[in-house]
């Protein structure tokens, strides 16, 4: 097992197109660290040159100890999983998991140990001597996953692996993964542009845009302290709501209001001076607040009088164990996540009211944040 | 021929099930492959028993055979003992290196048919008649890929791709040189040019996980009769070119899906030299330091967007303004205008092409 570091690394293509800049990461043994961002944005790039499928322009990358940068993919003692894998049709599940260790000429006996220890992790012992045509969809994903296994590589390189794979056996594979991480207890890097994967499976996540790392932390406190407001928009489903606004400062209160509108909210104490100290006054500002932290209950918009308004439902979307409610106020389009018990509906006019404990500012041109 | 490690493991895996110890030796008396000890001491009885009429005959303790490849004697097979039983076991052997002997150069036809096909050395009336022949099937859909591996001879990569397509006796792969392994695959009605794309890129997945090599896949067009075969490789091998000097960051690479590197491809040097000399006046874009290699390539990217590139880019807008203003002084192209922005992404490629096809030449 081992840990990796990335320092300074960057990925120009000749063309002149820069698809990873200035990657600076430490990544410890044992953790499962989530690469993610839309597509284009460097992360299989990365993990590419990670495993020496991608050269490195410049930079460093150690994998444990040693400078990797000039080491071939097969002697980096890694494993990956990729996205369109593929069985050999005519080889047995034993064979498709010892194809890759009989190429690098192990010898047999220990193959036939570390395809059966690989076998007992994943739960497949039954299946060895199966054909591929006879298995279902998870139980290939498996054997795929065992071909990496059987390697016992220092670090798991996995570039979006369940993305051919239906919404139900996703779910149930990114459990496993999750299973297998405890078991393995070893370094994994996950690729994935799916952020409810992110967030369930990582220790920590990188989130990247445009070839440049925008935050590093854990699932909780990026979803909790978004770095940016790229990082707030793409975390969470659905998306944190946005609202342009001006800082007007009264006295000795500040309020955001909304722009294009009468609404003014009252902003707490802490906050307000945060944006006093950074020269926000009579500038524009993006007020980021998590569909979860508008609120449509009574009790709480007693208590919350300055951060409340009207809005008109436009759309109601019922999941079961929660409500969506699509509002338009003035030119502000607002989502919140209310209970099912909620009674409103399209047309009605409802009061709520924002959580201002949980709210985000940011920079409206930097788009970084000014305070959470 | 039939490798002498084949042979190998054939007499291994026969005296594994009789426990007769087998020896196969050519006409002269020289061991291909055996499981006795001092072979060296049978030879002048082989030579003896290679001329004379006897198909087999017990000498010294051996009961020696022989094994014909279309009635010219190719191999001595020689079977420890002189009893019946030996005798049978001998019999069976030789008969398994014969059946080995037609089905290898069945195989190796069908390799040579194929390498001829691809390398358009066979007249149309020879298609026809060898692949009925070699049954191989004449007006089915096909299509070429081109796998081109980092290091030459990378028998992992090719090892990878037999073994996933070693259960379908219709595809082909061969290699015509040392770095590209092709695959001449037969496709089902209803496949289309999106199936084709993700076999390319399980190809490309597969040869990354399992040989851990770098490679970069190309394919042709669909093709309807076997005689188009060349043409599709070499449309796989045109889009590998095209791909290595426009998309570089491409792994797979379509030929349908070429865009304007394609016609680039095809433009005669001269043609190149005077369109360069036009817009650059005999300069090159070489000539611009990075920073404004870098400042145009994200302007395209952006779409001629000022605001987004200053963005992307960490600089004012006025810079990247005064950069661009810069880059029209030198070339009198003005970037901002679509017909310039055209003009000048055209030029970069056509220098590209340029000095991918002097590379070439050098």
């Amino acid at each position: 097992m081992a840990s990796l570091k990335l320092l300074n690394i960057n990925k120009t293509y000749p063309n002149g197109f820069v698809a990873v800049k200035e990657f600076n990461l430490d990544i410890k043994d044992k953790e499962f660290i989530i690469f993610v961002g839309p597509s284009g944005c460097g992360k299989s790039t990365t993990l590419r040159m990670i495993a020496g499928l991608e050269e490195i322009t410049s930079g460093e990358l150690y994998i444990g100890d040693k400078l990797m940068n000039d080491v071939e993919p097969k002697d980096r003692d890694i494993a990956m999983v990729f996205q369109n894998y593929a069985l050999y049709p005519h080889m047995s599940v034993k064979d498709n998991m010892a194809f890759g260790l009989k190429l690098r000429k192990v010898p047999k006996d220990q193959i036939d140990k570390l395809v059966n220890e690989a076998a007992k992790i994943l739960g497949i012992e039954p299946l060895l001597d199966r054909k591929p045509k006879a298995l279902s969809g998870g139980q290939r994903q498996r054997v795929a996953m065992g071909r990496a296994i059987v390697r016992n590589p220092k670090v798991f390189l996995m570039d979006e692996p369940l993305s051919n794979l239906d919404a139900k056996l996703r779910v149930q594979m990114r459990i496993e993964i999750s299973k297998l991480h405890q078991r393995l207890e070893t370094t994994i890097i996950y690729v994935t542009h799916d952020q409810t994967e992110a967030m369930t499976l990582g220790t920590r996540i990188v989130v990247m845009k445009d070839g440049v790392i925008q935050q590093v932390d854990t699932p909780q406190h990026l979803y909790d302290r978004p770095n940016n407001l790229f990082v707030a928009g793409f975390m969470g489903s659905p998306q944190m709501n946005f609202i342009d606004c001006t800082v007007n400062v009264q006295g000795s209160d500040v309020y955001l209001q909304f722009t294009n509108s009468e609404i003014s909210i009252k902003i707490p104490e802490a906050r307000a001076k945060k944006l006093i100290d950074g020269g926000y006054e009579d500038k524009e500002v993006v007020l980021g607040i998590r569909p979860e932290d508008v609120k449509d209950e009574e009790a709480f918009i007693a208590t919350s009088s300055e951060s409340s308004f009207d809005a008109a439902v436009k759309v109601y979307e019922l999941l079961g164990a929660e409500v969506f409610l699509y509002f338009t106020v003035d030119d502000h389009d607002i989502t919140a996540r209310v209970s099912p018990r909620t009674t409103a509906r399209p047309g009605d006019t409802i009061r709520v009211a924002l959580d201002l404990t949980k709210m985000h500012i940011f920079d409206k041109e930097t788009e970084q944040i000014i305070t959470h | 021929m039939i490798s002498n490690q084949i042979l190998q493991n054939t007499v291994d895996g026969m005296k594994s099930i009789t426990r007769v110890d087998l020896c196969v030796m050519d006409t002269e008396g020289k061991t291909l492959a055996s499981t006795i000890s001092n072979p060296e001491n049978y030879e002048n009885s082989v030579y003896t028993f290679a001329e004379s009429q006897a198909e087999s005959q017990v000498i010294q303790g051996f009961q020696f055979f022989k094994v014909y490849d279309d009635h010219q004697l190719e191999y001595i097979l020689l079977a420890k003992g002189d009893s019946d039983d030996v005798y049978m076991v001998g019999k069976m052997v030789a008969f398994q290196i014969q059946s080995l002997l037609v089905a290898y150069k069945e195989r190796f036809d069908k390799d040579n048919f194929i390498k001829s096909l691809l390398l358009d050395n066979l007249l149309l009336v020879d298609i026809y008649n060898r692949a009925k022949k070699l049954h191989i099937e004449t007006d089915v859909r096909r299509v070429v890929y081109l796998i081109e591996t980092k290091n030459e001879k990378d028998s992992n990569a090719l090892e990878t791709v037999r073994s996933l397509f070693s259960g379908k006796t219709k595809d082909f792969i061969t290699a015509v040189d040392e770095k590209n392994i092709i695959l001449v695959k037969e496709l089902r009605k209803n496949e289309t040019y999106d199936d084709l794309m993700n076999t390319a890129k399980m190809l490309l997945d597969m040869l990354n996980t399992e040989a851990m090599s770098r490679v970069r896949v190309s394919y042709g067009t669909i093709i309807h009769e076997i005689k188009d075969i060349s043409r599709s490789y070499k449309e796989a091998k045109m889009a590998l070119d095209v791909g290595k000097i426009f998309y570089e960051d491409r792994r797979v690479i379509a030929y349908n899906n070429l865009g304007i590197g394609r016609l680039i491809y095809q433009l005669p040097m001269s043609l190149c030299r005077m369109f360069i000399k036009e817009i650059f006046d005999g300069k090159s874009p070489d000539d611009f330091d990075e920073e404004t290699i870098v400042t145009i390539n994200k302007f395209f990217e952006n779409s001629l967007n000022v605001s987004e590139t200053s963005r992307q880019l960490y600089i004012h807008r006025n810079t990247l303004v005064y950069r661009l203003d810069k880059i029209q002084k030198s070339t009198n192209l003005d970037l901002r205008v679509f017909d310039d922005a055209i003009t000048f992404k055209i030029a970069l490629m056509v220098v590209k092409y340029m000095k991918y096809m002097e590379s070439i030449d050098n």
